[in-house]
């Protein structure tokens, strides 16, 4: 049997099916009738010892002075614990509410009172017990979860939806797939999915009652869909796919080595796209010239506290310093919309996506936002590095920035302290940005189209819902004329300009960006080689010609006819 | 009923660790012993209650039972309640 999905990062991986958060998406909240109330205290009593035999049986591994062993001791500990028995089973009772969202709401409550004690052991602990609840009540629902931390056969996660922050604490060497019930194909979590080379679907309506943990599949995100429980013939014929695919992977590396060149020699700058230290240090591995946006929120991702000065300049110079001279762009705290940060108190939004997000936010929290210019000024004393805002939507925001830069320089010069010059841009993301660059070009030194969401905020659709993403494509005539409003006004005002957003990963794209000419383009790391293959083996001149005919088309279906029919 | 009066040194208070040790012991005995800490009460062999006692370094903190075993119990229970860490 497979299950069809939207692909957002191609590959096929074979794995063990695994629910992730199953308990937080799939709750009943309906009172129950008065005759179930016994059924569900067994179910209770008995997830109760399941999870038990379960931990005891984890303990069992560990020695007795570890500290898991006292953790899991701990946990064991509540799980027996007279009093929260009780309180379970009357809420049961009295509120008639099922077993699983008794639970959860007995655990929500203990989490919430430990965090309210304001002390950072205990705040830690209502986490654990957060989790412990959640555990609980998948046993309640006969999944019992294994838990992430203790994988070791390739699993292919199966959840509702994820969000960055969760991805980033995921065990990505024993991921080998994700599958999403919901999120859209430039949500942030795609995003990062494609950048780790983990085969990745969404919008895959499965059924999780029919998947249990521990089901075999295979994912074939190359053609979109989920094998359930694969017959030997399905399963050989994937692998001779994934055979074929490793090898066509293996032939790109011949690009490594080499510059970005058309076949006449018309050369760009292919950057990546990165969002920590680790990817930078193996961007002069993968074969690109430089980093063309670091994503510095995601250094704050699950951190419990923000990054200092010192912490954050000490970040940079350790970029610089294995970038040994290449391009290095910083892109400042992108914070808002799907990004949250348990780390600062951001007030809850309507609308989020339209509201304090990028230097918005930064430029509300001038502390924050100084902390980070004032790393970036003292980082480039030691090397160039150019800086980017995101969300900038007039000149007026960027006079408000070079203000707190011009304070910043000061206050280092006061304190003697060194600093270097810094190229500035900004990412070009909204219509307004694109309708007021020439009053911003005379401050810029470059340019950074973001089409994900530039497609977002000119074509009022959602970037996370599927539905719309497929609807309103990033590929398609409005947004292509943006682009080329501002590549045109960027090169007369001699400024350089590149494009950072998911369009350029696509190697089907790169002809039609480069021949609209584009300096640069900043792709996700996993995609760079095929980019690249895909720039060296054509002609300048037939992308030029290419660009010029997808130029004229006034509907999506003649577009992507016009770019599928290019070779 | 038998009562005693303690202050907790332990640096970083009796957080989980500490905590489910001091439950163990406090099931040892067949009365019920009681910590009352920041105005609020919690059975000594709840780890559930005794958790959101808020039982940091420098709180004193009172240790009560009833029943035959009371004295031997708060005894253990406070001394615990002193020297773990």
């Amino acid at each position: 049997m497979s299950i069809t999905g939207i692909i957002v990062s191609s590959g096929i991986a074979f794995g063990q099916a695994l629910h992730l958060n199953y308990t937080k998406n799939y709750l009943d909240y309906r009172p129950i009738p008065l005759a179930r109330i016994p059924q569900q205290q067994t179910k209770f009593f008995k997830a109760l010892q399941e999870l038990q035999q379960q931990l005891s049986h984890s303990q069992a591994k560990l020695s007795a002075e570890c500290e898991n062993y006292q953790l899991i001791e701990a946990d064991l500990l509540l799980l027996q614990d007279e009093e929260l028995i009780e309180q379970v089973k009357d809420t049961i009772r009295t509120l008639q509410l099922s077993a699983s969202v008794a639970v959860e709401r007995i655990f929500a409550h203990q989490a919430n009172e430990l965090e309210s004690l304001d002390d950072p052991y205990l705040a830690n602990r209502a986490q654990d017990v957060r989790s412990l609840g959640q555990r609980l009540v998948s046993a309640i629902h006969g999944h019992l979860d294994q838990g992430l931390d203790k994988l070791t056969a390739p699993t292919i996660l199966l959840a509702q939806d994820l969000t960055p922050a969760e991805f980033a604490l995921l065990p990505k060497e024993h991921i080998s797939g994700i599958v999403l019930k919901t999120g859209g194909l430039t949500s942030h979590t795609a995003i990062l999915a494609k950048a780790a080379g983990i085969p990745a679907i969404l919008s895959c309506q499965f059924d999780a009652e029919f998947i249990p943990n521990g089901t075999p599949l295979v994912l074939d995100a190359l053609n979109g869909e989920l094998w359930v429980k694969p017959t030997p013939e399905q399963q050989a014929r994937l692998t001779v796919t994934l055979h074929h695919e490793q090898v066509r992977r293996a032939a790109l590396e011949d690009y490594k080595n080499v510059p970005a060149q058309t076949l006449d020699g018309h050369q760009i700058s292919l950057l990546a796209n990165v969002g920590n230290l680790n990817d930078i240090t193996h961007v002069s591995d993968a074969g690109a010239d430089g980093i063309g946006l670091f994503r510095t929120e995601f250094m704050l991702m699950n951190a419990r506290t923000l990054p200092d000065e010192k912490a954050q300049y000490s970040l940079y110079c350790e970029a610089l310093h294995a970038l040994v001279g290449k391009t290095f762009t910083i892109r400042t705290l992108d914070i808002g919309a799907d990004k949250e940060l348990p780390c600062l108190y951001q007030e809850v939004e309507e609308n989020p996506a339209l509201g304090l997000r990028g230097v918005r936010y930064t430029l509300a929290h001038p502390e924050l936002f100084k902390t980070q210019l004032r790393a970036t000024l003292r980082a480039a004393n030691h090397g160039p590095i150019r800086l980017m805002f995101p969300m900038v939507n007039q000149v007026e925001e960027l006079e408000q920035i070079f203000q707190l830069i011009a304070e910043c320089q000061d206050a280092l010069e006061e304190e003697e302290k060194g600093y270097g010059e810094l190229s500035y841009g900004i990412v070009v993301e909204t219509p307004a940005a694109v309708l007021n660059l020439s009053a911003m070009l005379p401050k810029l030194d470059f340019v950074s189209i973001g089409t994900n969401d530039l497609t977002q905020y000119a074509m009022a659709a959602d970037r996370t819902n599927p539905q719309l993403t497929r609807d309103y494509p990033s590929l398609s005539p409005a947004i292509l004329a943006l682009i080329k409003m501002t590549i045109s006004q960027a090169k007369s005002a001699g400024v350089k300009v590149s494009l950072c957003g998911e369009l350029a990963s696509s190697p089907l794209m790169v002809p039609l960006l480069v021949g609209m000419g584009l300096d640069e383009l900043s792709v996700n790391l996993n995609s760079l080689l095929e980019v690249k293959a895909a720039i060296c083996q054509g002609d300048f001149e037939r992308f030029s010609a290419l660009a010029h005919t997808a130029l004229q088309q006034d509907r999506i279906a003649t577009l992507q006819q016009c770019i599928t029919s290019y070779k | 009923m038998y009562e005693k009066f303690v202050t907790i040194t332990a640096k970083h208070g009796i957080h989980t660790r500490p905590a489910a040790l001091l439950v163990k012991e406090a099931k040892t005995f067949n009365c019920d012993v009681l910590v009352e800490c920041n105005g609020k009460q919690a059975s000594a062999k709840s780890l559930f209650k005794l958790q959101t006692l808020g039982l940091y370094h420098g709180v004193t903190v009172r240790v009560f039972a009833d029943g035959e075993e009371a004295q031997d119990a708060v005894e253990k229970v406070s001394t615990l309640l002193i020297t773990l860490s």
